[in-house]
C-alpha cells in the first residue's frame, strides 16, 4: 500500500542539507544519494554530523536549509509520523521494542498503519477485522521464519539477547515492505556472534526496490555490508565511493588516523 | 533509560491470560448474579455501586496501561455521565437506556477536547490539567443552575425495563455492563490500535516512526478513557439513584486512581472489582471513622507503589542494590 | 482618574501581591520537579499543615509566639518533605509516574492527618502585622501587601543568588540538568535532590502562611490554592523557574480580573482553561528557554 507518486527505483537524495543548533553548524551543505538495491553506510568520527543527518531523514530534526526527497517527493517538511507513508522505515540504536507485547505483537505493530480496521473493530469481534488481525499476523509470522525468529514469537522481547531484540526491530521495520530501511547503529551492543548474524539477515534483505542506510561505528561491518559509502567530518562530505574506494582514499585515512577509535 | 514508563500493570492479559483467571471470572460473574437472591436490600445495594465504580476504576485504569498517564480528574467524566443521564430523564423523559450510550459518546468527545492542547507535550501538563478539571467539576454543575438541580442535585428514578424491580434493574445493569466492558477492554488489546498505543506509551518515538504521532495516541487513550468513565457516571447515577455536585469532588477522582493502584492496574474482571470494592466499602466500613479514610487510602497507595506488586521486578531491585548497582530513573 | 480606570489598578496591584504568593508556589513545585522529575502533588496539603500547626501553637492554646510557632511548623515540615523524597526517591528509580502517584498518596495521608489532629472546620489565622493602610494616587495599599511583597520579593532573591551564584546553586542545576551525569561527576544527588524538597517545602509554607490571612484555613482549600500555583508552574513551562514567577503574577492579576468583571464562581475553571490556553498557544512556556518539559 506504497504511495503511487513515488515510483519504483525511485532514490532518496539530500541535497544541500545544513543544520544548526544554536549557532554550532553540525551539518554543512550536505549532499549524497542513497540508491535501491543498495546498502549505503553512513560513516564518520565522533561528532562528524552522522547521527544528526539520520536525525534528518527520520524527520526527528528539520534541516534550515536544503532538501530531502524520495523519488522527486520533497520530504523535509514532513514530521516522522508521516514519513512512513512515503515508505520510510527504522530501527533504533537503544531497542524500542514494547515489553508488554510479544514478538509476534510487536512485529504486526510494524504493520499498524497499513490497516484499515476501525475503531469498531478494535472493541467487538467483527469479521472484517479479525480477519485483518489474523493477515497482519501471518505476514508477522512470514517475517519473523525468514529471519529464523519464529521460535521466540510467544515470548515477550525483554528475555531475548541484543542480538535477537535487534533482528525483532528489523523484523518490525521490513514488515510494512518499506522502501527505505534506515538502521541506527544496528551492531551497537551486540557481540561479534550476533553481528555476524545481523549482517546475514542484512544481504538477504537487499533487493532492488528497498534500499537501506546504515550509521555504524564496526568499521568491519560497513566494508563488509556495504556497497556505496559516504564519509562525514566536521559537518560535511568528504567522500563517497565503494569500500574499497573508501579504503585508499587518503582524506578518509587521515581523518581516521587522527581518531584511533575505530 | 529515557521514555520507559514502567506503569503498574499487569504483563498478563489478552489472549497470553491463563485459564485459572478466567474461571475465576466466571464464578466470579456467577456469584455477583446470585447476590440479589441471597443478600438482603443493603447489599444488593452496595454490590451495585461498587460494580458502578468497578468500570470507573477501569477507566482510570485503562488511561495508565495505554496511556502511561495518571489522571486525577476523571470525576469529571464521572460527573458529565451521570448528569447527562439524570438531565435526559428529567428533561426529556429519558431512561438510562438512551442516557448511558449518549453519555458514552459524547464522554468521548469531551475527552478528545480536554486531551487536545497537550497532545504533543509531556504528560505532566495532562495530570495537572485533570487536577483542575477536577476542581472545577461542582462549581460547573452549580453554574448550570435549576437544570443540574443545584446543590440538591437529581434523582433518577426510571426503570431501564418498565414492570420490572427497579431495586433489582439497579443491580443487573451495573453488572452486565461491567462485564461487557472487561470483555471489550480484553478485545481491544488484541487490536491493532491497541498494539499502537501500548507501543506508543513505551516509545512515543517508535510510534512515531511507523505512522502514529504522540496526539494520536494521547488523544485515542483519553477519549476510550473517558467514555468508560462517563459510563461509569451514568451507572452510578442509576444505581444510586441520585446525583449531586458532592459526589463528584477533586477527592472522588483521587480515590479512583487509588481504586486502580491498589487492583494493581488490572483490567479483568476480579481486579476491577477489588478497586470498586475498595473505594465503595471503606467508607461504609468506617463511616465512624470518616477523618481517618484519606489515611487509609493514602497509605494504601504508598503501600502497593513503594512495595511494588511484581515480586519478580521488586528481587531484582534488590539484588541490584545489594550488587551496590543503581537504576537512573 | 475614572472609576473604571482605579477599579483596574487597584484589582491589578491586588493581584500582584497574591501573584507573588502563586509563583513562591510554583518555584518550589518547578524545583522539586527539576531536581527529581516528579510533580509533587502533595505540595499543598504540606502547606496546608503548616498553617494547622502555626495556628494550634498560637491560637488553640498551645500559647507559643508567632515567630516560635512558625520556626516549630517549619522544621516539622521540612522533615516530612525529606521523608516524602525518601519515599519518592525509592520509587521513581522505577519510573517517574510512580513517583508521582506516591505524591498523591502522601497527599491523601497529610490530608487525613490535619483532619485527624484538627478537624474538618475553617479557621482564620492572621499575621502578626500592625493592621494598617494608606491610599496612595488613588489606590488602597495595606501592610498587608507590603508584608507579602518584602517577604515574597526577599525570599526569591535569595533563592536565585543562591541557584546562581553558590556551590550548591551549581550542584542543583548540574542535578537538574542531569542526574546520572551528576552522578558519575561524583556529586551527591541524594543530598541535593533532598535540599531541593526541603526549600521547596520551606517556600510552600511561606506563601501559604501569607495567604491563609486574605482567605480562611481548612484541610481542603490550601491544598486547593495550590492549583494557583500549578497553573503558573505551568504559564511558565514547569522547568523554568523565572517563567514561574512570571506565570504567578499572570496568574494572580487575571483570576482578579476574572472574577471580579466574570464570576467569581468559575475559578477552577478558569485557570483549566489559562492552562489550556497557555499550553496551546505557548508549548514551551512563556519564558522560551531550552529543555522545557515538553517530552520531544
Amino acid at each position: 500500500m506504497l504511495d503511487a507518486s513515488i515510483t519504483a527505483g525511485a532514490e532518496l537524495t539530500v541535497t544541500s542539507v545544513s543544520l544548526s543548533f544554536g549557532g554550532h553548524r553540525v551539518l554543512k551543505e550536505v549532499s549524497m544519494d542513497f540508491r535501491p538495491g543498495q546498502v549505503t553506510g553512513l560513516i564518520g568520527p565522533n561528532g562528524a554530523g552522522k547521527t544528526s543527518l539520520f536525525n534528518c531523514l527520520t524527520g526527528l530534526y528539520r534541516p534550515q536549509q536544503g532538501t530531502i526527497a524520495l523519488g522527486g517527493e520533497p520530504l523535509e517538511r514532513l514530521p516522522p509520523a508521516q514519513r512512513a507513508r512515503v515508505g520510510l522505515s527504522r530501527s533504533f540504536q537503544h531497542v524500542a521494542l514494547c515489553p508488554e507485547l510479544d514478538v509476534v505483537e510487536n512485529v504486526m505493530f510494524g504493520r499498524a498503519r497499513l490497516g484499515r480496521s476501525g475503531w469498531a473493530d478494535a472493541f467487538l469481534p467483527l469479521p472484517a477485522g479479525r480477519a485483518e488481525v489474523e493477515e497482519s499476523r501471518a505476514a508477522a509470522m512470514e517475517v519473523l521464519r525468514r529471519l529464523d525468529l519464529a521460535a521466540y514469537a510467544e515470548t515477550t522481547p525483554a528475555g531475548l539477547p541484543p542480538g535477537t531484540q535487534r533482528l525483532v526491530e528489523i523484523a518490525r521495520a521490513i514488515v510494512s515492505r518499506p522502501r527505505v530501511l534506515l538502521l541506527d547503529e544496528p551492531a551497537a551492543g551486540l557481540n561479534p556472534a550476533e553481528t555476524r548474524q545481523l549482517m546475514a539477515v542484512l544481504r538477504g534483505l537487499v533487493s532492488p526496490d528497498l534500499m537501506i542506510v546504515v550509521v555504524e561505528h564496526d568499521m568491519d561491518l560497513i566494508m563488509q555490508l556495504c556497497h556505496r559509502i559516504h564519509v562525514l567530518n566536521f559537518g560535511q562530505r568528504i567522500a563517497t565511493g565503494t569500500p574499497e574506494e573508501i579504503r585508499a582514499d587518503p582524506e578518509v585515512i587521515r581523518v581516521y588516523l587522527g581518531d584511533s577509535d575505530d | 533509560m529515557p521514555e520507559a514508563v514502567g506503569v503498574v500493570t499487569h504483563a498478563v492479559t489478552g489472549e497470553a491470560r491463563p485459564l485459572p483467571r478466567r474461571l475465576a471470572s466466571w464464578v466470579a460473574l456467577v456469584v455477583l448474579a446470585a447476590i440479589p437472591a441471597v443478600a438482603g436490600g443493603f447489599w444488593t445495594y452496595s454490590v451495585g455501586v461498587c460494580m458502578a465504580n468497578a468500570v470507573a476504576v477501569l477507566s482510570v485504569g485503562f488511561l495508565l496501561r495505554y496511556g502511561g498517564e495518571v489522571s486525577i480528574g476523571h470525576s469529571f467524566f464521572l460527573a458529565f455521565g451521570a448528569y447527562c443521564t439524570a438531565i435526559l430523564e428529567r428533561q426529556l423523559g429519558l431512561s438510562v437506556g438512551i442516557g448511558l450510550p449518549v453519555a458514552a459518546i459524547a464522554g468521548a468527545v469531551l475527552g478528545v477536547a480536554f486531551a487536545w492542547p497537550s497532545r504533543a507535550l509531556s504528560g505532566i501538563y495532562l495530570a495537572i490539567a485533570t487536577m483542575a478539571l477536577a476542581l472545577a467539576v461542582p462549581e460547573l454543575i452549580l453554574q448550570a443552575g435549576p437544570v443540574a438541580g443545584g446543590y440538591e442535585g437529581l434523582y433518577v428514578s426510571r426503570p431501564l425495563v418498565p414492570g420490572l424491580s427497579i431495586e433489582l434493574q439497579r443491580y443487573y445493569l451495573p453488572l452486565v455492563v461491567l462485564g461487557l466492558v472487561v470483555l471489550l477492554l480484553a478485545r481491544f488489546r488484541r487490536s491493532r490500535q491497541g498494539l499502537v498505543l501500548l507501543t506508543a506509551r513505551d516509545h512515543p518515538r517508535a510510534a512515531e516512526a511507523f505512522g502514529f504521532s504522540r496526539g494520536y495516541a494521547r488523544l485515542a487513550a483519553f477519549a476510550i478513557s473517558a467514555a468508560v468513565a462517563s459510563v461509569a457516571g451514568s451507572l452510578l447515577a442509576f444505581s444510586a439513584s441520585t446525583v449531586s455536585p458532592n459526589s463528584f469532588t477533586l477527592s472522588t477522582a483521587i480515590y479512583l486512581l487509588v481504586g486502580t493502584v491498589v487492583s494493581f492496574g488490572s483490567l479483568g474482571l476480579i481486579g476491577a472489582l477489588a478497586g470498586g470494592a475498595f473505594i465503595t466499602l471503606v467508607p461504609q466500613v468506617f463511616a465512624a471513622w470518616g477523618d481517618w479514610v484519606p489515611i487509609i487510602y493514602g497509605a494504601a497507595l504508598l503501600l502497593v507503589i513503594t512495595l511494588g506488586h511484581r515480586p519478580a521486578e521488586v528481587l531484582a531491585a534488590l539484588r541490584a542494590r545489594l550488587a551496590g548497582g543503581r537504576r537512573d530513573a | 482618574m475614572s472609576d473604571a480606570l482605579q477599579d483596574l489598578l487597584s484589582l491589578v496591584w491586588t493581584g500582584i501581591v497574591t501573584g507573588c504568593l502563586y509563583a513562591m508556589g510554583a518555584l518550589g513545585l518547578v524545583m522539586i520537579f527539576k531536581a527529581t522529575r516528579v510533580v509533587n502533588f502533595a505540595h499543598g496539603n504540606l502547606a496546608a499543615l503548616a498553617g494547622f500547626v502555626v495556628y494550634g501553637l498560637t491560637a488553640m492554646g498551645g500559647g507559643l509566639g508567632w515567630v516560635a510557632s512558625v520556626l516549630v511548623a517549619l522544621a516539622i515540615v521540612v522533615v516530612l518533605a525529606l521523608v516524602s523524597y525518601g519515599l519518592i526517591a525509592r520509587v521513581s528509580e522505577v519510573s517517574d509516574l510512580r513517583g508521582t502517584i506516591a505524591t498523591l498518596g502522601i497527599s491523601l495521608v497529610l490530608q487525613g492527618v490535619v483532619q485527624v489532629l484538627f478537624g474538618a472546620d475553617i479557621v482564620n489565622l492572621d499575621l502578626p502585622v500592625p493592621n494598617w493602610s494608606a491610599t496612595v494616587a488613588g489606590l488602597r495599599v495595606t501592610s498587608y501587601d507590603f508584608a507579602v511583597l518584602a517577604v515574597s520579593g526577599s525570599v526569591i532573591a535569595v533563592l536565585f543568588f543562591v541557584i546562581e551564584r553558590t556551590r550548591v546553586g551549581i550542584a542543583f542545576r548540574a542535578v537538574s540538568t542531569s542526574a546520572f551525569a551528576s552522578r558519575v561527576c561524583g556529586l551527591n544527588i541524594h543530598a541535593v535532590q533532598g535540599l531541593a524538597w526541603g526549600v521547596a517545602a520551606g517556600l510552600g509554607v511561606t506563601a501559604a502562611l501569607l495567604i491563609i490571612p486574605s482567605t480562611f484555613l481548612s484541610s481542603t482549600t490550601v491544598a486547593s490554592f495550590m492549583l494557583q500555583s500549578f497553573a503558573a508552574a505551568v504559564l511558565g513551562g514547569f522547568s523554568s523557574l523565572p517563567g514561574s514567577i512570571v506565570g504567578g503574577l499572570i496568574v494572580g492579576v487575571t483570576m482578579n480580573l476574572f472574577s471580579y468583571f466574570v464570576t467569581s464562581e468559575l475559578s477552577a475553571t478558569f485557570l483549566l482553561v489559562l492552562m489550556l490556553a497557555a499550553l496551546n498557544l505557548f508549548p514551551g512556556g512563556i519564558l522560551p528557554q531550552r529543555g522545557g518539559g515538553s517530552r520531544a
